[in-house]
């Protein structure tokens, strides 16, 4: 544990969150919360499911964290005909050289903005998770590293709109969390609405950071203390999801593994050298919810995996500090 | 569902503790189901307030029920305490009347309030139901002595039960607490059971005993002996003479009655020792012409079906308040004092104040306090003297059923010293040959007594014993140290006591002795011997009862803080961790605990900035790998028990440090 983090480190990393979570805001007015989340992924080194209706800032929610890394950021919007390698690139030949060229897909960028991802066809959309699960793509046998940091922020529609896509269970383990960015409230959508303000304009989100500041950090909050306590907790949450009757499937161990890591990005952020129970609380819903099946009872009878979830953090014992 | 299950553990254990009285079981089930009105209370208010209404409730209605029984006294406490040695000392199984059966009814319903509104509490396990019915099934074992479920049956039903509760009701629960309580009672069972040494909590109370003036039967001797052939009643069992009642003051005109009787069931004992050598017998008996308040016993009664006999517990008579009737039934088991010929050959008296009573003898005239003397004048033991005033009584006089009845000093003269002329001379019924026994006796410091009795009789063809008025007879008794009373039988010289060849023995060694009449006899003038009975007055309630009260009250509640304190001391010591588990007491004690998922920040918001900074304190000591900076966590902990006790209704401060919640809280 020589290199674990000091409170040095820690202060550091919360202005540097502060910093950027400051930066996006001024483009997405009025969710910090969802911000976090984002940016606790991308240190986590994990990619985010947006899910919610068309208009709510999704895209300009990607596009704001990618100015403010000051990376380069791509958008792909999935529609029902794209092909694989309309993602991740393909071989082309140069007439001028004589030679076969690989010509990078979208998916070459430090954040990806995967829109729509449930309007793509299967075979897509499996090559899409791919990459976020290797970091490379391989085309004819070659393989090609995509950059550092790289974050998948993917929406979905809600399931029940036309011409859709589900994506598989097994598929939507690859994010590490899933959440929505909802309406605005009252005062910030007026704020968004009134002519002349910099809400949307991501020519007005400022740069604060580089992708290799990131990176540094995203390496170095992995060795964040989490206490045996903590641990033990997580372990008794994935235990619980386990055994309620509700559920077909529980947390795997690679879902606890993945909220330990969000915890360790999530107390920095809080500027702590330490993780407390009540960081588990905040990041179970986002980061085990769309891990969790629901038995064909449950979904007949109108609960949701968040409902259980929550049943379950409500129902386990907290570690008390004494 | 749990509550449906608890009502039903409760409700067999209730049963069960009810059979401990005679009838009435259907008021113990009523209780249970009374106790879970609770539950729709706990609904309007918070659950200890619920359950002190209702205890009030329910003391108000027993204090209502046992009133009547115990005239004189106003204080509810008084009357609701003096009910529980009342039905220590009662007989088993304890008559179904009001003050006998409150106490019980009042546990049922205390364990079925508590029970019921702690199971309703959420996230409470299921434990309460088992103490609840561990609690009733102990008190109905003590009770009885262990003898209310002999083979276990019903403690086996109702584990059975519980862990069926377990089992289905609550299987997240961890298992190893109830299964720790089920064996502490098991074990405590295997205490309490064995009806050898058992532990009986009826020694810790006196018993109160009843001022009741019976006639003395001993007149009635005399018309039985009248009767002839009419049966009195009829016996099954050994050849025992069956005992009537027991005369042990005597006034120097006529024997008396003890006047104080207590229900049998009582284990106190009584004012001289039993003896060494026992045999226990048990007679059924069914009363034919027999009337009046006396029960025909055997030796010194144990056990007796009738549940409303009340026993002196000195002489062992039984009496029944409403008298016998012709067509009563019942068994009576008892004692018998056998002690053997030799053994009472070197057996002392014993001269010390205790039997003071049994040699009373107000203004013993000197004509029979010279004779008694006379009599005894070669004898050396104690016993040489009994045997050799039975063969002086016996002599030269004849039973007679026409003689004149009385055993004052005058008509014992007559008895003893009269000349043919006199009605009554040298003749008696059994009355005078017993009291005079019994005088003489006591003149030369025996203690004696007089037994109204009826002599054993042959068992007829079907195995019934008829015991016809004829065989209505009296006897004298004389206390010998270790040996208890044993029965002379100056009428015929032969009946049970001693054997006839260890009396003939002692006779030939004392052959050169006849004591004479003295000749100058109802002239002398009475020689005033000193009397020495004092009137003997039983206390009328428990009093060595209220030590263990008091000392209950007063040594509980400073436990109770001791335990508070030291736990509060190893928390101001265990650093911010220490100063939090603090806060949570805290909480509890103002009943406001967190529940299980709240972290210590969660917590502490809306307790205080002070309680904000100790949760971040706490959180740190607990989880940071590197040790926390120095501060003044308990100070924080402090002025969040300030912030906390201001919101708290007065009635939880009241009892504030010495509730002992937080002694279980880990």
């Amino acid at each position: 544990m020589g290199a674990a983090i000091g409170e040095g480190d820690v202060a550091a990393f919360r202005d540097l969150h502060t910093r950027l979570g400051d930066a996006v805001e001024i483009a997405v007015r009025g969710k910090r919360d969802v911000i976090d989340l984002v940016l606790v992924a991308m240190f986590a080194g994990g990619h985010v499911l947006l899910e919610d209706v068309p208009g709510t800032g999704k895209t300009t929610l990607a596009r704001a964290v990618a100015g403010a890394l000051g990376g380069v950021s791509r958008r792909v919007q999935f529609t029902p005909d794209l092909l694989p390698s309309d993602v991740t690139g393909t071989s082309v030949y140069d007439p001028q050289t004589g030679q076969i060229r690989f010509r990078p897909g979208p998916v070459f960028a430090n954040i990806v903005l995967a829109d729509e991802i449930n309007r793509a066809a299967a075979k897509t959309q499996s090559a899409m998770l791919e990459v976020m699960e290797e970091r490379t793509v391989t085309v004819d046998g070659v393989g090609h590293a995509v950059p550092d940091p790289f974050l998948v922020v993917a929406t979905q529609n809600p399931i029940d709109l036309d011409g859709t896509y589900r994506l598989p269970e097994a598929q939507l383990d690859r994010f590490m969390l899933r959440t929505s960015i909802g309406y605005p409230s009252v005062d910030d959508e007026l704020d968004v609405l009134r002519p002349g303000s910099g809400a949307g304009r991501i020519s007005a989100v400022q740069t604060v950071s580089s992708p290799r500041e990131v990176s540094e950090y995203s390496r170095r909050l992995s060795l964040l203390h989490v206490a045996d306590p903590i641990l033990r907790y997580v372990s008794a949450l994935g235990a619980a999801t386990r055994s309620d009757s509700r559920l077909r499937l529980g947390a795997s161990t690679r879902g606890l593994r993945t909220l330990v890591r969000c915890v360790q990005v999530y107390a920095a952020s809080r500027g702590r050298h330490f993780a407390v129970p009540g960081d588990v609380q905040d990041l179970a819903l986002p980061v085990l919810a769309h891990r969790l099946v629901l038995t064909r009872e449950a979904v007949l009878s109108g609960v949701t995996t968040e409902e259980v979830l929550a049943d379950v953090v409500s129902d386990v014992a907290v570690p008390k500090p004494a | 569902m749990k509550l449906l299950w608890s009502a039903l553990v409760l409700l067999v254990a209730a049963l069960h503790f009810g059979r401990a009285w005679d009838g009435m079981l259907v008021l113990f089930g009523l209780c249970v189901l009374l106790g879970f009105v609770a539950v729709l209370l706990k609904q309007k208010m918070p659950a200890g307030l619920a359950v002190l209404t209702m205890l009030i409730l329910g003391f108000t209605g027993g204090f209502f029920a046992a009133r009547d029984a115990v005239p004189g006294r106003t204080d509810p406490t008084q009357v609701l305490l003096d009910t529980v040695p009342r039905l220590l000392t009662a007989a088993r199984p304890a008559p179904a009347t009001p003050e006998l059966l409150t106490p019980g009814l009042l546990l049922v319903f205390g364990v079925s309030v508590v029970v019921s509104v702690s199971v309703a509490r959420k996230g409470n396990s299921l434990f309460a139901p088992a103490v609840g019915a561990a609690v009733l099934y102990m008190s109905g074992a003590l009770l009885t002595a262990g003898r209310i479920d002999p083979h276990g049956l019903v403690a086996l039903l109702l584990l059975g039960l519980l862990a069926g509760g377990w089992l289905l009701l609550e299987r997240r629960g961890p298992v190893a607490p109830p299964v720790g309580v089920v064996l502490a009672c098991l074990a405590l069972l295997a205490v309490v059971l064995p009806s050898v040494d058992a532990f009986e909590p009826r020694k810790l109370v006196r018993p109160p005993v009843t001022d009741v003036e019976i006639a003395n039967p001993l007149p009635q001797l005399a018309s039985w002996a009248a009767m002839g052939d009419t049966e009195l009643f009829r016996t099954r069992g050994p050849e025992v003479p069956l005992r009537l009642a027991t005369l042990s003051d005597y006034t120097g005109a006529s024997w008396e009655a003890a006047s104080t009787y207590g229900p049998l069931g009582v284990v106190a004992p009584p004012d001289l020792p039993v003896g060494n050598r026992l045999d226990e017998t048990s007679v059924d008996v069914q009363i034919g012409a027999l009337s009046g308040e006396w029960v025909p016993a055997v030796g010194r009664p144990r056990a007796v079906s009738l549940s409303d006999a009340m026993v002196d517990p000195n002489s062992g008579s039984l009496v029944l308040a409403d008298g016998v009737r012709t067509g009563l039934r019942y068994t009576v088991r008892g004692a018998l004092e056998t002690p053997s010929d030799e053994e009472l050959a070197v057996a002392s008296v014993p001269a010390d104040p205790s039997v003071r009573r049994y040699l009373a003898l107000p203004r013993l005239p000197f004509s029979l306090a010279e004779y008694a003397r006379q009599i005894v004048v070669n004898a050396q033991t104690p016993y040489e003297k009994a045997v050799a005033i039975e063969q002086v009584v016996r002599l030269d006089r004849r039973p007679d059923a026409e003689a004149p009845v009385g055993s004052s000093y005058a008509r014992l003269e007559t008895f003893l010293f009269g000349t043919n002329g006199d009605a009554g001379a040298q003749a008696g019924t059994a009355e005078q040959f017993a009291s005079a026994y019994a005088v003489l006796a006591r003149a030369v410091g025996l203690p004696s007594r007089v037994v109204v009795g009826f002599q054993p009789v042959p068992a007829d063809a079907s195995g019934d014993r008829v015991v016809r008025a004829a065989d209505a007879t009296a006897w004298p008794e004389v206390y010998f140290t270790g040996w208890g009373w044993v029965p002379f039988d100056p009428v015929s010289g032969n009946g049970s006591g001693p054997s006839a060849a260890s009396k003939r023995e002692v006779l030939n060694r004392l052959a050169s002795t006849t004591a004479k009449p003295p000749t100058t006899q109802a002239s002398l003038p009475p020689l005033a011997l000193p009397s020495v009975a004092p009137p003997v007055a039983a206390p009328v309630v428990a009093s060595g009862f209220k030590p263990l009260w008091f000392l209950a009250v007063l040594l509980v509640p400073l436990l109770l803080w001791g335990l508070r304190f030291g736990r509060r001391l190893r928390l101001r010591f265990g650093g911010a961790p220490g100063a939090w588990s603090y806060v949570l007491d805290v909480l509890l004690l103002a009943g406001r605990s967190p529940s299980v998922h709240q972290t210590a920040p969660d917590v502490a918001r809306g307790l205080g900035s002070a309680a904000a900074r100790l949760a971040v304190l706490a959180d740190r000591a607990a989880f940071a790998p590197d040790p926390a900076p120095v501060a003044d966590a308990w100070s924080l902990a402090r002025e969040t028990r300030k912030v906390v006790r201001r919101t708290v209704p007065w009635y939880r401060k009241v009892f504030w440090s010495l509730d002992p919640r937080p002694l279980w809280r880990r």
